[in-house]
């Protein structure tokens, strides 16, 4: 997870970047809405949920991108269409410099074995009807690369490789515990030696101890093959510990991206800082002392998204040009182009936002809604 | 790395040396309660003797000396005419043009487990690929194969066959054609829905990422998945079509005589049920008993298979 620093600085691209390593995976202005209600071929209604609305991400070579935000923010949509698992409403999404936000599936194949992802529910993202070896071999096959014996060979190496007992080939994934499947499913998508894996809530859905043994699995994968994460979580705690940069998004939009240890010394925007506070504290004298944000109000409606600054209607701190004026991501108070946030008024250096006279009708869920069984965020579909 | 808290759960059978750790598939767990279940094991072994009662029809036939259509009008036939109650020659009496009845429900048995298995099987795969596609693809696939499905439940089924029939005049092959024109709906739509919430688990985005065919993962990741309720469902189907087959037959409309048939016997025998009781009883018995263990045994493997088939609501 050691961020290639020192290289050349690049020109700051829309909501700027740091400037490290090449870029393998440029997002620009992913747009993906879902209609609402009816479907077939009259094609329902006009109403659309506005699960992602205009992301542009960065991801360098060899760093890993957290991206964080309460349930319904649009984490996982915006993962599934960089890894082109949803078609992208409008924007682009290139990798290694090669547009591939049209792509049919047919022209996607070759960047598949490049692009894999990794699943939040180890008990969902297994076929139960078949056995882990096929599973574990599914992307030799699919690719076509590695036949009988030779494939063989290959899946019990990578079983080993991330922890499970090679033997356990022809097992099924109900005969194995939480965390082993998890494995399997970081075996699957290591198969095809890809460049960058799309952690979709990896551990959200394991114990706190079996957590940790999937992070530091993941950690010394990442090193062994030199491999680019982009890992979502509503962890906060775990998004600092593995990640290089962390985005932040709010309601289909990012409202914070900078280096993990700037995000979380000096969040700029005030949702960030919120989150933040919303995190839980292991040590029991600090929780009593620190301040809680009570963001007042619930998150608006995807549906109708508000105006200006989507976070106005939530903010403590905001006024007249929030409604009205939607904040670009940019640096903010003199911070570099590596820190960037999409707040009128960002919080200055030490600066809290006002507590307690807040009216306490609901939490940001910070890390509350661990419950698995929320379906992905913005998930309208049949 | 490896993780100590690896339960072996799947310890092969004794006895079996150096063989890799098998892991126990749902379907093995599936047949072993199914095994367990005793009514279930009683049906098979019913279902069982029943083909080999229908294969071994000509050695039924051989060893009686009575051939299926031959009319005994000297031993097989009262002085009046009527048929002949069970002799020792009849083991089951003979019917109204003295044939022997035991014989024609030993060859009727064979057209009723034609029928029946051929029928269901054009009815499942038809079904399946239907169900498949309709709820894999959704859209506007799914909305007209959908429509389709409701059409065709809404057909009249016998008058439909009465009509058909008289077009083309009765034979096993219209029989089969007809039950699995309108048995295949019922299939597709229990595909369909299955499809449909299978479709939302990620195991499918998973093969989508690795850069799967749409065939691919309906036959490797789809299919085995709804291939439970569709086995259910074809061992429930079975007793119908046969059924269906002896209704059929019963109006004149299955399979033309003098083959017998199941169906066909009952329906020579209205005339003669008060007099010749073995006449009608027989031939029923055999459908009652056939039908009666497919159920049974559709019913265990229900308990055995579907996971949601609630347990304390059976019978």
């Amino acid at each position: 997870m050691t961020a290639q620093t020192g290289a050349a600085p690049q020109p700051p691209v829309p909501g700027g970047h740091v400037p490290s390593g090449e870029v393998l995976l440029r997002a620009r202005d992913v747009v993906k809405y879902f209609p609402v209600g009816g479907r077939g071929w009259r094609g329902g209604s006009r109403e659309v949920v506005h699960a992602v609305d205009g992301v542009s991400l960065d991801i360098h070579r060899g760093e890993t991108v957290g991206l964080v935000g309460e349930t319904g923010c649009g984490k996982s949509t915006l993962a599934r269409c960089l890894t082109r698992l949803y078609d992208l409403t409008s924007g682009t999404v290139e990798f290694e410099g090669q547009d591939i936000s049209r792509l049919d599936r047919r022209a996607m194949r070759p960047f598949r074995r490049n692009i894999q992802m990794i699943f939040q529910d180890p008990y969902g993202s297994l076929n139960p009807r078949r056995r882990v070896g096929s599973i574990i071999g599914e992307p030799y096959a699919v690719h076509g690369i590695a036949d009988g014996a030779e494939r063989k060979r290959r899946v019990q190496e990578l079983m080993e490789l991330v922890g499970l007992n090679p033997e356990h080939y022809n097992r099924f994934p109900a005969e194995f515990s939480g965390g082993q499947r998890q494995r399997i499913g970081v075996a699957r998508a290591l198969a095809l030696r890809p460049k960058l894996i799309v952690c979709d809530e990896p551990v959200s859905a394991l114990d706190v101890s079996i957590q940790a043994q999937i992070i530091n699995l993941l950690s010394d994968l990442q090193h062994e093959f030199d491999l680019t994460y982009l890992f979502i979580a509503h962890d906060l705690s775990v998004v600092q510990q593995v990640s290089t940069r962390v985005a932040v998004m709010y309601l289909g939009t990012v409202a914070e991206v900078a280096g993990a240890d700037p995000l979380y010394d000096t969040p700029r925007h005030p949702y960030t800082a919120a989150l933040l506070s919303a995190a839980p504290v292991a040590d029991p004298d600090r929780a009593q002392s620190r301040e809680r944000v009570i963001l007042s109000g619930d998150p608006p409606s995807p549906v109708t998204p508000p105006s200006g600054c989507r976070f106005h209607p939530r903010c403590p701190k905001a006024q007249d040009d929030c409604l009205h004026l939607e904040p670009a991501l940019e640096p903010r108070l003199g911070d570099g182009p590596e820190h960037v946030a999409a707040c009128h008024h960002p919080l200055a250096d030490g600066e809290r936002l006002p507590t307690g006279a807040a009216v306490v009708s609901a939490e940001v869920t910070g890390a509350d809604d661990v419950a698995a069984s929320t379906p992905p965020d913005g998930e309208e579909q049949p | 790395m490896t993780q100590a808290a690896d339960v072996d759960v799947a310890s092969p059978e004794p006895g079996v040396p150096v063989a890799p750790i098998a892991g126990r598939s749902p379907w093995r767990l599936g047949w072993e309660r199914l095994r367990r279940d005793r009514v279930a094991m009683v049906s098979l072994l019913v279902i069982v003797l029943i083909f080999a009662f229908a294969l071994l029809a000509p050695l039924v036939a051989s060893l009686t000396g009575h051939d299926p259509n031959a009319q005994f009008r000297q031993t097989g036939l009262t002085p009046d005419g009527l048929p002949e109650a069970p002799t020792s020659e009849f083991l089951l009496g003979t019917d109204d043009l003295g044939r022997d009845i035991l014989v024609r429900i030993a060859y009727g048995a064979r057209i009723s487990l034609l029928v029946g298995v051929v029928a269901t099987v054009i009815t499942i795969i038809v079904g399946v690929v239907v169900g498949l596609a309709a709820g894999y693809y959704g859209g506007v696939i799914d909305t007209v194969l959908a429509r389709f499905v409701d059409v065709v439940l809404s057909f009249p089924f016998l008058l439909f066959a009465v009509s058909l029939v008289s077009v083309t005049g009765p034979s096993l092959w219209i029989a089969i054609t007809v039950i699995a024109l309108f048995s295949w709906a019922s299939v597709a739509r229990i595909v369909r829905g299955q499809v449909l919430s299978i479709r939302e688990k990620e195991y499918i985005e998973a093969a989508r990422s690795l850069g799967s065919s749409d065939v691919r993962i309906m036959a490797l990741d789809v299919l085995p998945n709804v291939l439970a309720p569709v086995i259910v469902y074809s061992t429930l189907l079975i007793p119908i079509v046969i059924s269906t087959e002896a209704t059929l037959s019963f109006l004149g409309l299955g399979v033309p005589p003098p083959t017998p048939t199941w169906g066909g016997m009952l329906d020579e025998s209205r005339n003669y049920y008060q007099q010749a009781w073995w006449f009608v009883v027989f031939p029923g018995s055999a459908l009652l008993l056939t039908t009666l263990a497919f159920n049974l045994f559709g019913d265990g493997v229900r308990d055995a298979f579907d996971p949601r088939a609630d347990r304390l609501m059976k019978g």
